[in-house]
Parts: structure tokens; C-alpha cells; sequence
């Protein structure tokens, strides 16, 4: 019972010691709400986005201070300080929700901005591959091309060197060649040239206008002349004759512009018969100039020793 | 010149009571009483009850007390009261409003860095 008494009895006295001392009358509200507004007028949003808020926070705030001025009851400072740290507060979170609400004006903006940087990072990557992929298909057209004319071309190289196989095999069927190791081997026989001399027929120079054609349609053969004639006669006799209708022939296919570098040439005389000398027919086909034709790139080798 | 103030004061002290005591306040105390309960409801509709309770609370029970008080003809103490769940209630509705554009904001920032992020990466291949 007692402490219920006491209580106001305390509190009474209190408010009256409030009311009539000297010194500055305050509440820990007071002096709480006093504090919190220092802060709200230091924070430059609250004046840029609650000033109402704040007007009215400062206003409860002179209303508290007056009572306190006034050394009204500590209860009625306590009640005013309250209000005016509520309405404090307040100011600070309208301003708070106010910033928020800029800051979410401004990231849209900055979203839209962003998108806008996006779509034209977009449009340019896309652009810069079809340039790419322009350029790709231009050099692969390109390649493609080449390619075309490569096969053209070696087709066309292989056409020739068919064509001039087939031409030289025709020439070597007109000529009577024979296939030999030594290579393709032309016969003129002593037809060919006038009776003991070493000057040519026409045929025989005809002959060898188309030896001379094969020569210059396949540069990189070349050709050795070899002369021969029957026994009759003495030896030095017969191996002169070989050796001039050889020069004959040398000399006619050089005129015929095989160049002297490519034709090589050989006497021998009464060596190396085709047919034993025993009858006039024999003895004709003896008396020869044989024309050996090289593979292509490969020198002729020589004769073997006797046969 | 100590003396003659604090009489001043009790003078004053006793008007005020007396003034305070009066019946012809119960109009503006009922008005009172009305526009808080309005803010109060005000503040739970901005979901004060979830982002500031204790605020909300603080303002509910307040009003229930100026209700008890209007009822007991207490029409100082009730207009008291329902002055500080106004104020209750209106700090409550903008801490209210104020976490959820700060919670939106932070999201929309979010996002923004997130795309500034994916944009730097596309323009960076």
C-alpha cells in the first residue's frame, strides 16, 4: 500500500522541483528527440524530399522545447518530445522513400539507357559477322575459282600431253619407227638416197620433215644419227659413205630447225648389219641411216660392242 | 522576485487543469480519436504490420487506451493518447513505404548490374 501513496507523492514533488528550479528543464526524450533532429537537418535528402515533414517535426519540436522553456510538467515535455521524435522519424523515412523512389526513376532510366547500349553492341556485332561472313564467302568464291582454273589448266595440260603422245605415236606408225631400249628407232633406207651419194630423195627428205616435226613438238628429246652400209667395198670407203649420209641426215634436220645441241651423230660403217650380205635385197638393207629417237629426259646409251 | 514566479506558475498550472477537466472538449477528442484511427488503418494498409511492427503496435494500443479514455470522459487524456498513435501511426506507415521502395530499388540496382554485367560481356567477345 504504501509505495502506491509514495509514487505520486515523489512525482509531485519532482514536477515541482521542475517548475521551479533555474536550471534548463529536459527529458532523456527530449533530449533524444533533440539529437535525432541535428541529424534530420544534416541529411540533405530530408530537406530536398520531406521539407513538409520536417516543418512539422520542427514544429512539435518548438512546442516541446516551449514547455520545457515554460518548465511545464515532465510528463507533458515527456508527451510533446514523444510526438516530435515520432514526427522526426517520419521526415527521415518519407525522405528515405522518396530517395528510393528516385534512385528507381533513375535505374529505369539508366535500364533503358543499358537496353539501348545493348541492342546497339547487338546490331554491330551482327553486322561486323556478316561482313565476316561476306569476306569468308568472298575468299572461299575466290578459292573455289582458282581451284576451277587449276583443274582447267591441268586439264588442258593433260589434253596436250595426250595429244602429243597421240600425234608423235601417229608420226612414229607413218615413219616405220620400232620400239627398241635405245629408244624409238627411224630407218632411212638406201632408197632414200641417191645411188652411192649422200644426198637425199624428196621422200627420204620428206621423211625426215616429219621426224623434224616430232623433234620440235617434243623439245626435250633428242636424236643420234647413225650411218651404215653394206660390205662391199673397202672398209675406210664404207665408213666414209656411212659417215657423210649421216651428216646428210644431221645437217637436213638441223635445217629443218632442230637445233645442233639436240642431234648427235655416229659412223659405222659396215658394223651392225641388219641382214647377213649374201643377195643384192640384203645388201640394200644394210646400207642404212637409223635415227634413234630418246625416251623422254634420257640420253641414248650407246650400242653394245658387236652384235 | 523566486516566490512571485512560482505562483505565476501554479496560477497558470491550475488554469490549465481546470480548462483540461472541462466537458466542452469531448467533440474534439472524439474527432481525434477518429482521425488516428484512421491513420492507424492508413499504416496497415501500407503493411505495417510485417515491415513496422513495432511501431504499429506501439499505436494500436494506444488507441485503445484513448478509446478506454473517451469512454471514462477522460477527454485530455484521450486526445493525449490519440495524438501520439497519429504520430505512431504515421512513422509506422512511412517506414512502411519507405522498405518497400528501398527493397524495389535495391532489386531494380540489382538487375541493373546484372545487365550492365551481361553487356560488358557481349561487347567484350
Amino acid at each position: 500500500m504504501t509505495p502506491r501513496f509514495l509514487k505520486p507523492a515523489v512525482f509531485a514533488s519532482a514536477i515541482l522541483l521542475a517548475a521551479c528550479s533555474t536550471t534548463p528543464t529536459t527529458t532523456p526524450t527530449l533530449d533524444q528527440a533533440r539529437a535525432d533532429f541535428v541529424a534530420a537537418n544534416n541529411n540533405p535528402q530530408v530537406s530536398s524530399y520531406a521539407p513538409l515533414q520536417f516543418k512539422e517535426a520542427s514544429d512539435a519540436l518548438d512546442r516541446a522545447n516551449a514547455a520545457a522553456a515554460k518548465k511545464e510538467s515532465l510528463n507533458d515535455i515527456d508527451r510533446l518530445a514523444y510526438i516530435a521524435k515520432q514526427k522526426i522519424a517520419t521526415a527521415q523515412e518519407v525522405a528515405r522513400a522518396k530517395a528510393a523512389e528516385a534512385n528507381i526513376a533513375d535505374a529505369g532510366r539508366q535500364r533503358t539507357e543499358l537496353t539501348l547500349e545493348a541492342r546497339t553492341a547487338e546490331a554491330e556485332r551482327a553486322k561486323r559477322e556478316a561482313a565476316e561472313a561476306q569476306a569468308a564467302a568472298a575468299a572461299a568464291q575466290q578459292q573455289a575459282a582458282t581451284a576451277q582454273q587449276q583443274a582447267a589448266m591441268a586439264q588442258d595440260q593433260t589434253r596436250m600431253i595426250a595429244e602429243r603422245a597421240a600425234k608423235l605415236e601417229a608420226l612414229l606408225v607413218e615413219l616405220h619407227a620400232t620400239k627398241t631400249e635405245r629408244g624409238m628407232v627411224v630407218t632411212i633406207g638406201d632408197v632414200l638416197f641417191a645411188t652411192n651419194q649422200a644426198n637425199l630423195t624428196p621422200n627420204g627428205m620428206s621423211t625426215l620433215r616429219k621426224l623434224a616435226d616430232v623433234m620440235a613438238q617434243n623439245p626435250e628429246r633428242t636424236v643420234l644419227v647413225e650411218g651404215f652400209t653394206d660390205s662391199t667395198g673397202s672398209s675406210s670407203y664404207n665408213m666414209d659413205l656411212s659417215q657423210r649420209r649421216a651428216n646428210a641426215v644431221a645437217t637436213a634436220l638441223s635445217s629443218m630447225g632442230v637445233p645442233r645441241e639436240r642431234i648427235a651423230m655416229k659412223a659405222y660403217g659396215e658394223a651392225f648389219p641388219v641382214a647377213a650380205n649374201d643377195n643384192a635385197s640384203n645388201r640394200q638393207l644394210n646400207r642404212r641411216v637409223e635415227i634413234v629417237l630418246s625416251n623422254e629426259n634420257a640420253p641414248i646409251p650407246p650400242r653394245a660392242a658387236s652384235r | 522576485m523566486d516566490m512571485n514566479r512560482s505562483m505565476g506558475c501554479a496560477a497558470a498550472l491550475a488554469a490549465v487543469l481546470a480548462l483540461s477537466a472541462c466537458a466542452s472538449q469531448k467533440a474534439p477528442a472524439t474527432a481525434d480519436v477518429a482521425v488516428s484511427r484512421n491513420a492507424v488503418a492508413n499504416a496497415v494498409q501500407a503493411g505495417a504490420a510485417d515491415l513496422a511492427p513495432e511501431e504499429i503496435t506501439a499505436a494500436r494500443a494506444k488507441m485503445m487506451r484513448a478509446n478506454e479514455a473517451l469512454a471514462a470522459k477522460d477527454y485530455k487524456l484521450a486526445r493525449e493518447l490519440a495524438t501520439q498513435a497519429q504520430a505512431d501511426a504515421q512513422l509506422a506507415q512511412s517506414k512502411a513505404a519507405s522498405a518497400k521502395a528501398t527493397a524495389a530499388s535495391n532489386a531494380l540496382n540489382e538487375d541493373l548490374r546484372v545487365l550492365r554485367q551481361e553487356v560488358d560481356r557481349a561487347n567484350s567477345q
